[in-house]
């Protein structure tokens, strides 16, 4: 819990590194307060760009919202994810009952991005709850306490979502997804991916190069039993394992093969690949 | 041979096509290499779509597996670099700029541009063998500097290929020099050749280099070559090193075919100038499938059997079905098949070519509804009363098997603030969720292009029950007199009923994947998708569902686990496999003896058996009155259908699914 707060909190500048217009575009959105879509891929690096845009809007140094405690409300979405989880419910203290406020009406009333990530793992009926949030009325009801909440002048809904992997059944419904601004995310090209395992990884250059080579060529067989490739979550792990002494080889077998696959041929290729591109 | 520790490409095949998939960023077709006489008979994929390399049947010369299966990689890395890097964009264009004195080349559409540029000259066999020679050579650097993991076996297979290099000692200078500089490219000594050769073999090497590199240095090399040993010998000026040119030898040294078996590995650069050739005939085979497909239907032989006629229409057929296939990249799968005789699997014995079919008749599901009215009527309810067939809880209801532990607390909050609480309290245990995946692979060949006899006025529409009347012309106030019809056929009332089916699983929830099939030969297998599981229900799939015509013949096991692999890949509890078919398996190299139905028989029963172990329920429908006689060697009693009446399909088939699932 001390690691999510602080994590919250947003103390430490989160790196990252841009792929494209991006940041120029989150920025834009979020002074219209625009809500915000995130879509790509697992390990893409979503999550990570929201906590770097959530630290340049309100912990750089010239930002007015700098007095925002907590500028970043994470919510990991399930399938068991109700409305109640996210806006809030009474609980039972001694003999009283106490109103706690959910994420969502945390972020709400404080001013913070309030993120919900793989949102299309709740139920839809969970989702509509933020539509009031999401145009002109910036406003979320509260029906067990019958409050109509303004949000805060600085909030911002963002939502991400992996349209890759999601069933038909598990798609936004069009009510909700057309109340968002759409980023698209993909994994990087070879030379950003490789600075990008060699900062996280602790990898020298050559290798985190050669680590992003072999993420090029394994998300060519994405459609052999894995939808996605292999993310760069995973090679920067193939690389922090390096880092601590595991053989390279060694270290793709158990964070890139093994994790994308238990199809034995696809596992047999990928490490074939990894064999033939590591020196 | 170390027969112990080879590796054959039947074993391997799909990691090594995966590994070919990966590092090249396409599919490739893998094909064993082929004797010329078998190749020339256009026995494999003549019609297939996308590239393909080709590799031994076996590597064994190496000491253990590992280096066997590393020089596979290494036959894979040379044939990627040939198509990503090599020669097969050279153009005589490109090779101008570089050349300003490269003669024109003779107009010949058969051949590729490199194939034109490698017989100029006086010397067009000196030409070649010295491009092939640097052309291996630069791909070799490219794969060292790319994968140095691949560095010992790339090393190791270019010894072996050193050390099988012809001995040179009685041959003449010409050769003797030759065979140098091919030792010299693949990693040998310097054998006193001259620096500016070495410099020329060297300068392929260097970043950089492309084709037009080799195309030069060799057509340098020639020169050298020719001022060195012929032009001397004809001005008199005869070198002392230099034996007199022996023209015979030359030409026997030079003409020698490489040995096939070796071909993947020591004279892998020969398969560039194939690799060229096989995307120069592609690209300029207009209409390939179209052709192929006209020879498919129309073609009868002297050995057409029963099942294998020719299409009442083939012609109109073949053209609608050439456009049905997309001219895009195909896939290639090989498969075994059991051999009853020897009981033993033939290991990767056919080639199964996968392409989806797309069609214009985007308004098929409404004629089948016309035709079909009062039986998808019948379907849609009868499909209503499936139960689900699996137990899903159903949180917050107000009736239940049990308590709800967070309704009950948040009702015991809620009642202390408010007065009032929520009453649905309790988790309910409904069978709410049905997770079942459906194949249906249907039998394209030629016989289902017979066109079934029209209804005749008695024991048609009055005299049938209900159900049965949408079937016969005339039977339905909204259905055109017979003579408006178009004479149906089997496969038209089989297209039918998949799409009654399709539109009753969508309805019910279940997954389902629709697939034809067709053969021509074991080394061509049609396997052709009108519906994946994945794809929606769109007037593309009608379409596509629509497009299906009758094709040759019916290698009924390949189709059935090729479609038991995707079956496989869908998460659901249920798989269910439905096979329907007009006919026995047969098709013409089916067996040892065309004229003996057991092996096709036998090999299907193995897939179906396969299908059984590996938890699929496969069923199969035949139209053939005769289906008993070798549906009871196939399969269970309970696993198959014999439908006497073809018109009878539609409601059969939906009977049959219920039964199946429910």
């Amino acid at each position: 819990m001390a690691s999510n707060d602080a994590a919250s909190r947003l103390l430490v500048e989160p790196w990252y590194l841009p792929v494209g217009d991006e940041v120029q575009m989150f920025e834009a959105a979020y002074r219209s307060r625009l809500p915000v879509l995130l879509k790509g891929p697992t390990g893409c690096g979503k999550t990570r760009f929201v906590e770097y845009m959530a630290w340049r809007l309100y912990r750089h140094a010239d930002s007015p919202h700098r007095e925002i405690e907590r500028p970043l409300v994470t919510v990991a979405c399930h399938e068991d994810l109700t409305a109640t989880d996210l806006v809030g419910r009474y609980l039972l203290s001694g003999d009283a009952t106490v109103w706690m406020d959910g994420p969502l009406t945390f972020a709400v009333r404080s001013g913070a991005i309030c993120y919900l990530d793989e949102v299309v793992e709740a139920r839809k009926d969970t989702t509509v709850v933020v539509h009031s949030l999401t145009d002109h009325r910036r406003v979320l009801p509260i029906e067990k306490t019958g409050e109509l909440i303004d949000a805060h002048a600085d909030f911002l809904l963002v939502m991400s979502y992996n349209p890759g992997y999601q069933s038909v059944l598990k798609d936004l419904k069009p009510s909700t997804r057309q109340r968002f601004v759409s980023l698209e995310f993909t994994y990087p090209g070879v030379e950003v991916e490789t600075r990008i395992i060699s900062h996280e990884g602790g990898v020298d250059a050559q290798l985190a190069q050669r680590l992003a080579l072999i993420g090029e060529k394994v998300r060519n067989l994405r459609e052999h039993g894995f939808e996605e490739g292999v993310s760069t979550r995973l090679l920067v792990y193939a690389a922090q394992l390096v880092a601590r002494g595991i053989t390279p080889r060694r270290a793709c077998d158990v964070a890139v093969a093994g994790a994308v696959t238990d199809d034995p041929h696809v596992r047999e290729a990928i490490t074939a690949i990894v064999d033939v591109l590591l020196p | 041979m170390n027969d112990g520790q080879a590796v054959l490409l039947a074993d391997i095949q799909r990691p090594i096509a995966l590994f070919a998939q990966g590092l090249y960023g396409h599919f490739l077709h893998l094909k064993p290499i082929e004797p010329a006489a078998r190749e020339a008979a256009g026995a494999d994929g003549e019609n297939q779509h996308g590239e393909s390399i080709e590799l031994p049947a076996c590597i064994g010369q190496f000491q253990t597996r590992s280096h066997n299966l590393g020089a596979y990689r290494i036959a894979v890395l040379r044939q990627i670099g040939y198509l990503a890097d090599g020669a097969a964009d050279f153009t005589l264009d490109g090779a101008r700029k570089r050349m300003s004195v490269l003669p024109s080349a003779p107009s010949a559409p058969d051949l590729s541009e490199l194939e034109r540029f490698l017989a100029l000259g006086s010397r067009p066999a000196l030409l070649r063998r010295m491009f092939l020679t640097l052309e291996g050579a630069r791909i070799d650097g490219l794969i060292a500097q790319r994968y140095p993991g691949a560095a010992a076996d790339l090393a190791r297979v270019r010894a072996r290929a050193r050390a099988q290099r012809p001995n040179t000692v009685a041959a003449n200078a010409v050769v003797k020099a030759v065979e140098s500089l091919i030792l010299y490219s693949l990693g040998g000594e310097r054998s006193g050749l001259p620096g500016e050769w070495l410099a020329l073999v060297d300068s392929v090497l260097a970043a950089g280099a492309d084709v037009y590199d080799s195309a030069c240095s060799a057509v340098e090399l020639c020169r050298a070559i020719d001022a060195r040993f012929h032009l001397r010998a004809r001005t008199g000026l005869q070198s002392a090193d230099a034996a007199p040119a022996d023209d015979a030898q030359e030409s026997e040294y030079f003409s020698a075919p490489p040995d096939v078996a070796s071909l993947g590995l020591d004279f892998s650069a020969e398969l560039a100038v194939k690799i060229v050739g096989a995307r120069h005939h592609r690209g300029g085979q207009v209409g390939g499938l179209q052709s192929l497909s006209s020879r498919v239907i129309t073609s009868g032989t002297p050995e057409t059997s029963a099942q294998e006629v020719k299409s009442p229409d083939g012609g109109e057929a073949a053209r609608a079905l050439a456009a049905a296939l997309p001219q895009e990249p195909s896939r290639s799968y090989l498969y075994d098949e059991w051999d009853y005789h020897t009981r033993a699997y033939l290991r990767a014995w056919c080639r199964l070519y996968e392409k989806r079919l797309r069609g214009e008749r985007f308004d098929f599901i409404d004629d089948v509804h016309r035709r079909h009215a009062l039986l998808a009527e019948q379907v849609r309810r009868q499909f209503g009363f499936i139960r689900p067939e699996q137990w899903h809880r159903v949180r917050r209801t107000n009736d239940g098997d049990e308590l709800e532990l967070d309704g009950v607390i948040e009702a015991v909050i809620d009642r202390r603030v408010a007065g009032a609480s929520d009453s649905k309290l309790y988790v309910r245990r409904d069978r709410a969720l049905r997770d079942v995946a459906a194949a249906f692979l249907m039998d394209m060949s030629a016989s289902t292009g017979f066109p079934l006899p029209a209804p005749t006025a008695a024991g048609s529409a009055s005299d049938a029950p209900a159900e049965y009347a949408p079937y016969f012309y005339g039977g339905v106030d909204d259905i055109p007199p017979v003579a408006a019809q178009p004479k149906r056929r089997v496969i038209d009332v089989a297209k039918d009923a998949l799409a009654l089916m399709c539109e009753a699983l969508r309805r019910l929830g279940d997954s389902c994947a629709i697939y034809g099939f067709s053969g021509d030969g074991r080394e061509r297998v049609e396997f052709l998708v009108a519906k994946d599981f994945r794809d929606r229900l769109s007037a593309q799939t009608w379409a596509a569902l629509a497009a299906m015509e009758p094709l040759r013949s019916t290698r009924m096991g390949t189709a059935i686990r090729h479609a038991l692999v995707k079956l496989l890949r869908e998460p659901a509890r249920m798989k269910v496999l439905v096979i329907v078919s007009d006919g026995y398996p047969q098709d013409h190299d089916y067996g040892p003896d065309r004229r003996d139905d057991s092996y096709g028989i036998e090999d299907t029963a193995c897939a179906l058996r396969e299908a059984e172990r590996a938890g699929v329920i496969a069923f199969c429908v035949t139209i053939d009155p005769a289906g008993h006689d070798y549906l009871r060697r196939m399969c269970a009693d309970s696993r198959y259908m014999v439908i006497d009446d073809v018109m009878a399909l539609p409601r059969e088939l939906t009977k049959i699914y219920r039964t199946l699932t429910a």
